[in-house]
């Protein structure tokens, strides 16, 4: 088993650059997954790990071993790709034994007891002889894992594996591969754009937007302390807000002024954010509770949906859209809502307001 | 791991790039060399520039009509020459090509609406034998015709018996032009019906839930996505009748020659400057309009196609079902009359060949196969006999074969997706698609038949090894163009999950890609023999006083005599063995698909 580095990698096809300096530490055993929007550069990331994409310059680690010039079958990594990828003039087992014909089976069994192994680990014990074509598309994505597992990789790269299947079948398959790879705790690399599956799955997640990595961190962390404001609006729902300090307050509290209304913010430090310092905060929606009396506006009902658990609300506040989560539809078409001054998460705090327009919703 | 698995293993990683190196090699060797010797003969003469066989060719309005004066700058004798030969020899080539294309398109076209829109009961089995042509040698099209319009061909007997009395259709531009319709109209059909199944009926619902009515969404929706391939058939067609040879050698002669059969000629006569100039023009225009229709492909491939095409009209619907407007029983009658027209263009000359080669002037014979049997037991070693035609043919197919698809499947590789030098490999190697083979059998005569000086060395190939040369470079691009778009259309993660389980590219292609593409690999395998054994164009230069001649040489040897006998029955023989590698083909999934 093995860590793996990333040292300001950069990568341009033609004139798009897909990669602009990405650094990455991924530690051994660790469940690592870049998530961002299609076309961060997240795929390419993975494919400059695996060796398929030359790298215009940075370097790549595996624990001790830098990567340049090695060639993609010689690097001990195993693939699983959104659409499969299963040789379809092979039978199951045959697919899963491929990797043995080029690298000796781990703890020397037979190739036909590892086949068996792997096939029973991702719960298709038996499935030898099928062919591909006749499976599902969850057991066909299962077999790629196990196909990808079979020489006992040092690192397991994972592109938007579920993409293809509904969700229900994501939810038990991603929990499977977690499991699947605790057990073995193998250096995984995982890419996907779903925020959800990013946050349920692993250890730690890196937020790519437009060729760069914006943060890297726990799911909670990244979730609850964005860094940035892409990262607010990227995981999950959030009303961003951007204003100015009015004034420093007691502690480290502030007053934070939005348009004509002014908000208190807890989460500052006691030495930054004089007065006049533009900043930018976020409030998620299910902290924006209705009838609260701190921090409260009043704004008017645009939409509202029925989410099942909760209602999401869609409201207009001095043209700016902010998002609630109710329990109850709400009766009038005005609603007033607050927020308590620790809920409010500072994103950025700098002379210069990075965005001069206040709210929007992602 | 030991110093040979070492050595293995690095030969693996770099036999791609290794096999492209070669294939560049034998193509340098085997196709530019010979091409460019022949442009070297038209502007030099004894080892120094010489271009007055040049500037004699240009300004002979025997060559270009009209336009000779004009690269003469003299333009005094316009008048005369427009009333005498207005379009000279390259003018007659281009203009008959044009008139066969008109006709291809006509006769293909319906066939295509009929193939893509009705199913009815062989529609499959006649789908794949548009293919046909490409499979059929030349020569033996051209007998078939011979037959047909012959004084005592079918068409004249059904003349006669109208009162009509018999006409010399022989040596007529009709005749000529109605050839070319049997070779290219079914390219036209094939090229137009996949266009049309891969059209997403989608598109025209969705145009007439717009409100178009059915003709509106069938000129807005359906001509569109049409109009490339028929554009595509018809280029080819083009290209395909300016350079054809037999056909106009067999139905035209000398009268009404061609460029390519003038460049025949001319090397008969042992005249290399003068063929060498012609050649050199007609290599010029084929590759430019090659060069216009790969570009244009290049700019189609780029639609996504969704293969959702509309449903099927049944040609027979159930009674009950369909009363059958008048609109509708219309168009079946018509569709019937096209196919007893397409019957009679395509499967008259060729059985007018087979009846001819059992019919003598006394009623049913076997006496011209008689007579191939006594000229192979008694025939004298400087005559054509027919058993070593058969083992010539049948030896050149397979050592084509093998020379032919490697470097297909190679070219086939290294084109297949995109990378910087794709265009450009994909234009150099599919350029004698485009080059006559009559242009590279002079080159090779010239080059490396008579031999070469090399680093104070002789270098000389003979007959046979020249032979199988050109048969392999005319017959790798139909290996790429099998293998090539199933490779493309290979998804790239399927490579890729190989090469990250350990194999290299080398293993990846053999393991993985080839076997998915085997259908492609076995067809590209079964054309590149097929054109082998029909290849006549370079054949019958190479051939020339030398014992490799092969059955399509063989035939157009026999039609010298008075009767055209011999002729049929060796063309019989050709056809059954041509259709022997149709049916393997055919077995194995084969796919034109230009």
């Amino acid at each position: 088993m093995t860590g793996l580095r990333l040292k300001d990698v950069s990568k341009s096809f033609g004139e798009v650059t897909a990669l602009r300096g990405v650094s990455l530490d991924v530690a051994d055993g660790e469940f690592f997954t870049l998530v961002g929007p299609s076309g961060c550069g997240k795929t390419t990331t993975l494919r400059a790990i695996a060796g398929f994409e030359s790298l215009d310059s940075g370097e790549v680690w595996f624990g001790e071993r830098e990567m340049a010039g090695v060639a993609p079958e010689d690097r001990d990594v195993g693939v699983v790709f959104q659409n499969y990828a299963l040789f379809a003039h092979m039978t199951v087992g045959e697919n899963v034994a491929y990797g043995l014909r080029f690298r000796d089976t781990p703890g020397g069994q037979s190739k036909d007891a590892r086949v068996a192994e792997l096939l029973d680990l991702v719960d298709l014990a038996g499935f030898e002889d099928r062919d591909p074509d006749a499976l599902s598309g969850g057991q066909r994505q299962r077999v790629a894992l196990a196909r990808a597992l079979a020489p006992g990789p040092d690192v397991l790269l994972l592109d938007e594996p579920m993409s293809a299947l509904d969700a229900r079948l994501r939810k038990t398959l991603r929990k499977q591969v977690k499991r699947i790879q605790s057990e073995l705790g193998i250096t995984t690399v995982y890419v996907t754009h779903d925020q959800e599956e990013a946050l349920a799955v692993s250890d730690r997640v890196a937020v790519m937007n437009d060729g760069g990595v914006e943060q890297v961190g726990r799911p909670e962390a990244v979730y609850r302390r964005p860094e940035t404001r892409f990262v607010a609006e990227f995981l999950g729902e959030n009303n961003v807000f951007a204003g100015e300090v009015a004034e420093r307050g007691g502690g480290a509290g502030r007053t934070v002024r939005v348009g004509g209304q002014s908000f208190r913010v807890a989460d500052f430090d006691a030495a930054d954010a004089a007065r006049g310092s533009h900043v930018t905060f976020c409030v998620r929606p299910e902290k924006l509770v209705a009838g609260g009396r701190e921090n409260a506006v009043e704004a008017a009902v645009e939409a509202v949906e029925f989410l099942g658990e909760s209602f999401r609300a869609h409201l207009d506040w001095e043209g700016r859209e902010l998002v609630v989560r109710l329990s109850e539809r709400p009766e009038d078409d005005r609603l007033r809502v607050g927020f308590a001054p620790e809920d409010a998460h500072v994103v950025s705090v700098g002379d210069r307001a990075r965005e001069p327009e206040a709210v929007e919703e992602p | 791991m030991t110093r040979g698995e070492g050595l293995a293993r690095w030969f693996e990683r770099r036999a791609i790039a290794v096999l492209g190196v070669a294939t560049a090699l034998v193509l340098a060797v085997l196709f530019y060399y010979p091409v460019l010797t022949v442009f070297a003969d038209a502007v030099r003469l004894g080892g120094a520039w010489n271009f007055e066989v040049a500037r004699e060719v240009l300004t002979d309005p025997f060559y270009f009509g009209v336009f000779a004066p004009l690269f003469d700058g003299d333009l005094t004798a316009v008048s005369e020459i427009a009333a005498d030969q207005p379009l000279g020899l390259v003018g007659f080539t281009a203009y008959q090509a044009l008139l066969s294309t008109i006709a291809s398109v006509a006769l293909g076209l319906p066939g295509a609406y009929v193939l893509a829109r009705y199913e009815f009961p062989g529609r499959r089995t006649i789908r794949s034998l548009t293919i046909l042509p490409f499979v059929l040698p030349s020569i033996m099209v051209a007998i078939g015709f011979y037959a047909f319009f012959g004084a005592n061909g079918p068409v004249n007997d059904l003349l006669a018996a109208l009162g009509v009395g018999r006409l010399s259709m022989l040596g007529t531009l009709e005749a000529i032009v109605v050839a070319h319709a049997f070779y290219n109209a079914p390219l036209v059909t094939r090229v137009t019906t996949a266009a049309w199944e891969s059209v997403d009926a989608r598109m025209v619902e969705t145009a007439r839930s717009l409100g178009a009515n059915p003709w509106r969404a069938f000129r807005d929706v359906l001509v569109p996505q049409l109009l490339p391939a028929v554009l595509t058939g018809a280029l080819l067609t083009f290209v395909f009748t300016f350079m054809s040879f037999p056909i106009v050698l067999a139905l035209g002669g000398f009268q009404l020659a061609t460029v390519e059969v003038w460049v025949f000629s001319l090397v008969q006569q042992l005249d290399y400057a003068e063929a060498a100039t012609l050649a050199v023009v007609e290599t010029v225009v084929s590759l430019a309009l090659t060069y216009a229709y790969l570009t244009y492909e290049s700019r189609q491939s780029a639609n996504s196609r969704a293969a959702n095409p509309p449903p099927r009209k049944r040609f027979f619907p159930s009674v009950s079902a369909d009363a059958g407007s008048l609109i509708a029983g219309l168009e079946r009658a018509a569709i019937l009359a096209y196919a007893t027209v397409a019957a009679v263009v395509f499967v008259g000359p060729i059985a007018s060949m087979v009846v001819e080669s059992v019919t003598g002037p006394n009623g049913l014979t076997l006496q011209y196969y008689r007579f191939l049997v006594q000229r192979q037991v008694e025939g004298a070693s400087f005559q054509t006999l027919p058993g070593v035609a058969v083992r010539n043919s049948l030896l050149f197919g397979a050592a084509t074969l093998l020379v032919a698809l490697p470097m297909g499947v190679t070219v086939s590789v290294l084109t297949a997706r995109g990378g910087r030098w794709e265009r450009l490999a994909d234009t150099a190697a599919m350029a004698p698609l485009a080059v006559s083979g009559v242009v590279v059998g002079l080159g090779m005569l010239r080059g490396l038949v008579f031999g070469v000086e090399l680093f104070g060395h002789r270098v000389q190939v003979d007959g046979p090894v020249a032979i199988v040369a050109a048969h392999a470079v005319a017959a790798y691009p139909f290996v790429v163009r099998n293998v090539s778009p199933l490779l493309g259309g290979v998804d790239r993660s399927v490579v890729e999950s190989a090469r990250a389980l350990g194999a290299t590219r080398v293993r990846a292609l053999l393991d993985v890609e080839l076997p998915l593409v085997a259908a492609g690999v076995a067809a590209g395998a079964a054309f590149a023999f097929a054109i082998s054994i029909g290849e006549f164009d370079s054949t019958v230069i190479l051939a020339t006083g030398s014992s490799s001649y092969t059955m399509p040489v063989a035939v157009e040897r026999y039609i010298g005599n008075r009767t055209l006998g011999p002729a049929t029955a060796m063309g019989t023989v050709l056809l059954a063995v041509t259709s022997l590698s149709f049916v393997v083909i055919d077995r194995l999934g084969g796919r034109w698909e230009v």
